[in-house]
């Protein structure tokens, strides 16, 4: 307990750099940065057992007929591929950033709860390591996919209820690190960082973890109401009870479209950052982009029966979400009109981390596109179920999120480590991805087009070909995402030392700070000359 | 700040005051949002 008896008297200014070392400083952990970085090892390693599980997926799909996989386990592996991929790696990988970033960015010496940070941390891995459990029980893992539709999922075996309670404390967690997030920003931020002074990265954070506290609870009570009509005999979802499965797709779709805005919105914050530092000019539209942010996410609330249109609903429904649907493009392209015209006349440069940007920026709308195209109700009744679906959202959420993560790893990371990487095998990772993405997701729109349906373990022989396109990308997409663990490992143990500001475009708060940055940073509140020094935008 | 005792800003006690009053607002939303859903889906399943 070294570290929290220091913590407990550390008026003594000079001990603000002590360190604690070997396990405790990680179990006990209540710096932002160690938190970060447990957030940013987790959601790596999700992303491997993840990934692992998508190479299973596309290995069964790789030709048809039924090769290596069970179709129970099949189902249990798409299943699982999402949960863990969405709260187990693109969530925690937004909070190891937030973490990591918004004090050093509002001017704070640390998150405003430390404790109830760690907390939120150490959650996570008794969460996941039950979901993960769930493939050794009875019955197999969770299969009925990670929207959890009855009666389907009512069908699962012992690891039903494990299922439920991860999912019950993946978020607890998800909303707990919300709440540190908002109220570090809102009571934290150094005299002088008004709101409007703030980094995007900062403001997009803050609607995100809003949306979180809002919906969050709304899967909890989704998951609960599974559970008792399981066990307890209530009717929620089962038609012979006078319950309606149709409310579960209501009610887990109220979460899920925010769910959605929650997974992509940090990303937004971060091109933000990383296409003004390489087009060494200010963001163009501020202001605007803190008002589409802050429009996504309004409009998030009232889209979420898009995703049933085929449920059979009144016209006006239909109409009305099919509308409020195609409004979310008018937010969103305002922020890729303001991206490009930040570019315009910029003296660019392409460093991994523009590189990354610049690919999200290109084939994040692809899927935005394609998303489009699934809100009109007509054209949605061909879609649905269809693998166009599994196109457009893996668009969104691989080189859209994923691919924002990584660009702002490769931003931020020679801030954390105070080496520069080998900026050429980032390059690699970064071309090796971005080709091979394309090649893995591009082909499902055809698939989906021409009729295959999701979520299936076997497919008719008209589909081949596509698939094995498919799947060889799949195969050299994962493969080449080794190289991002080695790029940041060699870096962490040594490269060239960088400066306070690695790039020699950046702007913020972090950049005046020293590279890597003290264990405390800011415990005196920055001056206002470097705060407007730093919202150069 | 709360709990770490880093603040040198001359107004930490009125920030932890904030820091406090925000948390519980934002906790207590949640947990009755949390529980409430639970709560008001046990009583509706009761009747």
């Amino acid at each position: 307990m070294a570290y929290n008896d220091h913590a407990a008297t550390a008026h003594d200014h000079d001990a603000h750099d002590h360190k604690p070392h070997g396990w405790r400083r990680w179990v006990y952990a209540t710096n932002h940065k160690d938190i970060g970085t447990m957030y940013l090892v987790f959601a790596g390693i999700s992303f491997f057992i993840g990934g692992t599980m998508a190479m299973l997926i596309r290995l069964e799909l790789f030709k048809p007929g039924m090769q290596f996989l069970d179709p129970q386990f099949f189902n249990s592996m798409t299943t699982m591929h999402a949960l863990e991929m969405i709260f187990g790696a693109v969530m925690p990988a937004w909070t190891g950033l937030a973490n990591w970033m918004i004090p050093m960015q509002v001017g704070a010496p640390d998150m405003a709860l430390p404790r109830l940070n760690n907390f939120s941390f150490w959650i996570l891995p008794f969460a996941f390591t039950l979901l993960l459990a769930t493939l050794f029980v009875p019955g197999g893992g969770p299969a009925g996919g990670w929207t959890m539709y009855p009666p389907l999922m009512l069908q699962g075996g012992a690891g039903f209820p494990m299922t439920i309670f991860a999912i019950h404390m993946m978020g607890i967690s998800s909303i707990l690190g919300a709440i540190n997030v908002v109220v570090t920003i809102m009571n934290l931020r150094a005299p002088g960082m008004t709101l409007l002074r703030m980094p995007l990265f900062v403001w997009t954070w803050l609607i995100t973890a809003y949306l979180l506290i809002a919906v969050m609870p709304v899967l909890a009570g989704a998951v609960t109401m599974l559970l008792t009509d399981h066990f307890f005999g209530t009717t929620f979802f089962t038609a012979a009870g006078g319950g309606d499965p149709v409310m579960f797709q209501h009610i887990f779709w109220f979460f899920g479209h925010p769910e959605v805005y929650i997974l992509i919105l940090p990303a937004f914050g971060v091109v933000s950052e990383i296409i003004p530092t390489f087009s060494r000019k200010p963001l163009f539209g501020y202001e605007a982009m803190v008002y589409a942010t802050a429009s996504i996410a309004f409009l998030s609330f009232i889209v979420w029966a898009h995703h049933m249109f085929t449920v059979g609903m009144p016209l006006a429904g239909q109409l009305f979400f099919m509308l409020s649907t195609m409004l979310i493009a008018i937010p969103t392209g305002v922020k890729v009109f303001n991206w490009t015209a930040t570019m315009y006349r910029g003296s660019l440069s392409f460093e991994p981390p523009m590189l990354f940007a610049l690919s999200f920026l290109f084939l994040f709308t692809i899927g935005g596109l394609s998303g489009l195209m699934l809100a009109i109700v007509p054209a949605d009744y061909q879609y649905q179920d269809t693998y166009f679906v599994v196109a457009h959202f893996h668009y969104v959420l691989v080189p859209g999120a994923v691919f924002a993560i990584m660009g702002a790893v490769y931003y931020w990371l020679p801030k954390w480590t105070g080496n520069m990487y080998d900026q050429t095998l980032a390059k690699w990772h970064f071309w090796l991805s971005t080709i091979f993405v394309n090649v893995l997701f591009f082909p499902q729109h055809f698939l989906g087009l021409a009729g295959m349906p999701r979520r299936i373990p076997d497919y008719a022989v008209q589909f081949t070909d596509w698939n094995m396109v498919s799947s060889i990308g799949g195969f050299a997409f994962g493969l080449s995402q080794f190289l991002f663990p080695y790029i940041i490992w060699k870096c962490v143990h040594g490269g060239v030392r960088v400066g306070n500001r690695a790039w020699e475009g950046a702007h913020g708060l972090e950049w005046e700070l020293p590279s890597p940055p003290p264990f405390h940073s800011w415990t005196e509140p920055p001056s206002d000359a470097l705060i407007q020094r730093g919202a150069a935008h | 700040m709360a709990g770490n005792g880093m603040s040198t800003a001359p107004d930490a006690g009125q920030r932890q005051r904030g820091v406090r009053r925000t948390a519980l607002l934002l906790g207590s939303v949640a947990a009755i949002f949390y529980v409430g859903f639970i709560v008001m889906m046990i009583w509706r399943a009761t009747r």
